[in-house]
């Protein structure tokens, strides 16, 4: 804890590039966890389930 | 009570007595924290109370150095207790200074949690309100149109429907590509080379509407060979160039791609 205060936090300039960083990754891990639970919710309905009832 | 003299000498002055309030002796309070006062009576009654109040010889001494202040000690309060209120950490033995960086990280990184969420949610907003003023899915699905070549014999002319406007692809003969290709561009009233019209110079995509008033041309007509526009009497050559009549342009040509061998895909 008292590590990464000093390293990020000490300064607002690391600071804020922690915080555009971490954005980075809080999106792209927010996006994966929200489609997964939508995909996990809809399971049997969506285009890719029943795909294979309509192509050959 | 006060007069003026004494007034001006006490302006900056700190207190420096402290005085019974008269409901509980300031000697007892302060001896002992535990022993209130000593009068325990309960005062019932509007004459047990006035009793308790400050009587006919209330008097206040003032003066030069004398401080006017009154200031009641209510030494019997004791400081309340706010442990529940406070962190763990900050009540260590080791002290408050001990734990600040940790109190301060931890504050830091709940500001920078919220600005992260606060970020990212303002990236999604702007992105859907911006997205929101763009083609629809139906549109977009529309605006491309997939052809399977192998379907146009060559030497054939196909219309197809794309953007509301007819699309015109041609296999052309290796005869037709040889006399394109060699075509003098100064003789041309728009000059482009045919390599330029036709990445593959088998097929020529373009869009069937006359440069010049908007007529859809006749294809594998007029003394070009390529296209007539009936209305006005504009030819076309077989790369869609404007060699004769009105019109001013060559045939525009659409983007298109060449995905697979044999597949087609304008827009």
């Amino acid at each position: 804890m008292k590590a990464i205060y000093n390293i990020f936090m000490k300064r607002t300039s690391t600071y804020a590039v922690a915080i555009m960083g971490s954005v980075f990754f809080f999106e792209r891990g927010f996006d994966v966890f929200a489609d997964t639970l939508f995909e996990s919710t809809n399971k049997g309905k969506l285009w890719k389930d029943i795909r294979a009832n309509y192509e050959s | 009570m006060i007069n003026i003299a004494s007034k001006a000498g006490n302006y900056l002055r700190a207190t420096n007595q402290v005085v019974a309030n008269g409901l509980k002796p300031l000697a007892v309070a302060a001896l002992s924290e535990k022993k209130v006062s000593g009068d325990q009576k309960e005062h019932l009654t509007v004459y047990t109370l006035s009793n308790q109040l400050p009587g006919n010889n209330v008097s206040i001494k003032t003066g030069v150095a004398t401080s006017t202040q009154v200031r009641f000690a209510h030494t019997d309060v004791s400081v309340p207790d706010f442990s529940g209120y406070r962190r763990d950490s900050t009540k260590r033995a080791a002290g408050k200074a001990q734990s600040a960086e940790e109190r301060k990280s931890f504050s830091y990184a709940l500001v920078g949690a919220t600005t992260v969420t606060a970020a990212y949610s303002a990236k999604v907003l702007v992105t859907e309100f911006i997205s929101s003023m763009s083609a629809t899915a139906d549109v977009l699905a529309l605006a491309k149109i997939e052809i399977k070549l192998a379907d146009i014999p060559e030497g054939k002319n196909v219309t197809f429907k794309w953007r509301g406007k007819p699309l015109f692809i041609r296999h052309r003969t290796q005869e037709e590509i040889s006399t394109e290709g060699s075509v003098n561009l100064s003789e041309l009233r728009d000059p482009q080379h045919d390599s330029e019209r036709a990445s593959n110079p088998k097929w020529l995509v373009i869009i069937g509407v006359c440069t010049h008033l908007g007529c859809v041309p006749i294809a594998n007509a007029g003394e070009y060979g390529g296209y007539y526009c009936p209305c006005h009497g504009s030819h076309y050559d077989s790369s869609g160039r404007i060699r004769k009549g009105p019109a001013p342009l060559n045939l525009e040509v659409p983007p298109y791609a060449f995905p697979d061998e044999g597949l087609l895909i304008v827009g």
